[in-house]
């Protein structure tokens, strides 16, 4: 008997808590509509005729049309979007690469190998992850210039090596490695290199794929480094060829819609894929100090 | 003996210095040198076009900037930019965050990808989504706006341009510090929780005594870094607005670029940049300093 408003009092309690979670959840789903919804737009829009894009007639087009996608990729003379896109994929891989190569023998060498200075070394070079990259823009352009390098990929994928970032990632993950099988290894007589290229890479895969993906992304997206480093148009990335074109074809919203698709859909193919290893990237990222 | 583990030592401290090398080598070129250089750049005329070679100048280039109208119009821009965006990209982010911290896993990962997608795609196609949606005259906005009569001048009235600017940023940038404080949300043991409601507090106690004091660091950091980015804003003013009207969204890192890669002023971009840097500087510690004494 005396149980019996209890147990209403706890179902109430449930039932409001479910109601809670309810709610929550239908503004976490409109809250995420909103923020899908411009890109779904893109899509959309890129398959209307111009005069539809001009005089808005609703969100669907009247008449879908591949126009726009044919006229962006059948006119390599004007808008090269293929080379663009070559120079864009063949950029965003050399710096991957390198970054991950660079970086990861560093901070392996400043994890385990006890590189002679690392007290002083370290912290100048973590520190300058709170530089912000404005100051680097002028020196570096005239570092580039002297070098002969301007106007040409090497200036935008070599000093990609040198930033912090993917030293740090590394580093922290590196140091949390259990140093049983490195032992083992050199037991066993392997070399340095050895024990790196056997052990710890092949353990260290989700940190590396984590590094390369976001290293890919930052490249691939990047406005100010070819703006300022690069100058003939055969030589563009796709951001800034589109950039570049969306001002002389100011009127044609269309085509630069359809542009925008192309530019977007595989970074957005490659964020389906490694959603895992770019959220966990970030979020350990930021985590750990 | 122990020369031998000495000769051993030496041998260890090369190696791991043959590992560090290529790094150590851009780093210092890229990174390291280019921060020297640009400061004594900062204190050199040397305006590129008119061929005269560099002249030593002191602090003349900091001084022009102090009384260069076009300096602290950009500055005022900036700072407009930075204090609109900074707290409602954390607040809407900390919003985010906590529904999606009270959502099952598998519902969670799907509405986390759709809130962290827009800061995958480059300023170029975002800035010419949002420049078509702003559009005055057949832009979505006011297409849809103008049904109820309602015509807002987007980004050609100066008083709204940096708002529009914002609005449009915090579409693009809110999925990074999002995800960084879900992690620490799902950081916070559920124990402190069942804790608290035992101890009968109602879920905004929870929030302001348990959620809030333990999501600090991480506060703070994700705090530091959107004030650094937000100093730095270029990329949407160039594509959406490209400064105007009237200079009221031309920030400080788009007068230093055109100061720079128009005019080939070189010695007062440099010293530009490093007044920027300053300025960023004294606000991280100020940030790092109120959160300590709190």
């Amino acid at each position: 008997m005396v149980s019996a408003p209890m147990t209403t009092e706890r179902t109430a309690n449930r039932r409001r808590a479910t109601t809670q979670r309810a709610v929550v959840e239908a503004l976490l789903a409109l809250g995420a509509l909103v923020f899908i919804a411009p890109l779904v737009l893109i899509c959309i829009t890129a398959l209307k005729p111009d005069s539809e894009i001009v005089h808005f007639t609703g969100i669907f087009p009247r008449h879908t049309t591949l126009q726009n996608f044919h006229d962006i990729l059948g006119n390599p003379e004007e808008i090269p979007i293929f080379r663009w896109f070559g120079n864009s994929v063949f950029i965003s891989t050399s710096v991957s690469l390198l970054v991950v190569a660079v970086s990861s023998l560093a901070a392996y060498s400043f994890a385990r190998l006890n590189i002679p200075g690392r007290r002083y070394l370290f912290p100048l070079i973590i520190g300058t992850l709170m530089v912000p990259g404005q100051v680097l823009l002028v020196p570096v352009y005239l570092i580039l210039n002297k070098l002969g390098w301007l106007d040409t990929p090497l200036a935008l994928i070599v000093p990609a090596g040198g930033g912090a970032f993917g030293f740090f990632l590394l580093h922290q993950f590196f140091v949390t490695l259990p140093r049983e099988l490195e032992e083992a290894a050199e037991l066993d007589g392997c070399s340095r290199l050895g024990i790196f290229w056997n052990v710890v890479l092949p353990l260290s895969r989700p940190a590396i794929a984590t590094l390369f993906i976001f290293t890919f992304v930052g490249s691939w997206n990047d406005f100010l480094g070819p703006l300022v480093f690069l100058d003939s148009a055969d030589k563009y990335t796709l951001p800034i060829g589109i950039a570049l074109f969306q001002t002389s074809y100011y009127a044609e919203y269309g085509l630069t819609l359809a542009a925008s698709v192309l530019c977007t859909a595989p970074v957005i193919a490659m964020f389906l894929l490694f959603q895992r290893y770019i959220i966990q990237g970030i979020a350990t990222s930021g985590l750990k100090d | 003996m122990t020369g031998n583990r000495g000769r051993l030592a030496l041998s260890r401290g090369i190696s791991a210095y043959l590992f560090a090398l290529p790094f150590l080598v851009l780093f210092g070129l890229f990174v390291l040198f280019p921060l020297v250089y640009g400061l004594g750049l900062s204190v050199f005329k040397w305006e590129m076009l008119s061929g005269t070679p560099p002249q030593f100048a002191g602090l003349a280039n900091y001084r022009e900037a102090l009384g260069d109208q076009y300096v602290s119009k950009a500055m005022v821009a900036t700072v407009r930019f930075v204090v609109m965006a900074v707290v409602p990209t954390i607040a809407l982010a900390l919003l985010i965050a906590m529904g999606l911290h009270a959502v099952s896993a598998k519902r969670q990962a799907f509405y986390r990808a759709a809130y962290f997608v827009p800061t995958m795609i480059t300023i170029t196609v975002a800035g010419i989504l949002w420049r078509w949606f702003y559009n005055s005259e057949f832009g979505l906005f006011n297409a849809y706006l103008g049904q109820f009569g309602i015509k807002i001048p987007w980004i050609t009235d100066s008083g709204w341009a940096m708002p529009s600017i914002v609005l449009m940023t915090l579409w693009w940038t809110v999925g990074g510090p999002t995800v960084v404080l879900l992690a620490g949300l799902q950081n916070i043991p559920v124990s402190y929780y069942e804790a608290a409601s035992l101890d009968g507090a109602t879920g905004w106690q929870r929030f302001l005594h348990v959620t809030l004091p333990l999501l600090r660091p991480v506060l703070l950091f994700v705090g530091v870094l959107n004030v650094i980015g937000a100093f730095q804003v270029f990329g949407q003013v160039y594509m959406i607005t490209n400064g105007g009207p009237e200079l009221t969204t031309r920030t400080m890192v788009q007068l230093i670029y055109e100061t720079a890669f128009n005019n080939y002023r070189i010695g007062y971009a440099a010293a530009l940049s490093w007044l920027l840097f300053l300025v960023i500087a004294v606000f991280s510690f100020l940030q790092f300093r109120l959160s300590r004494e709190k």
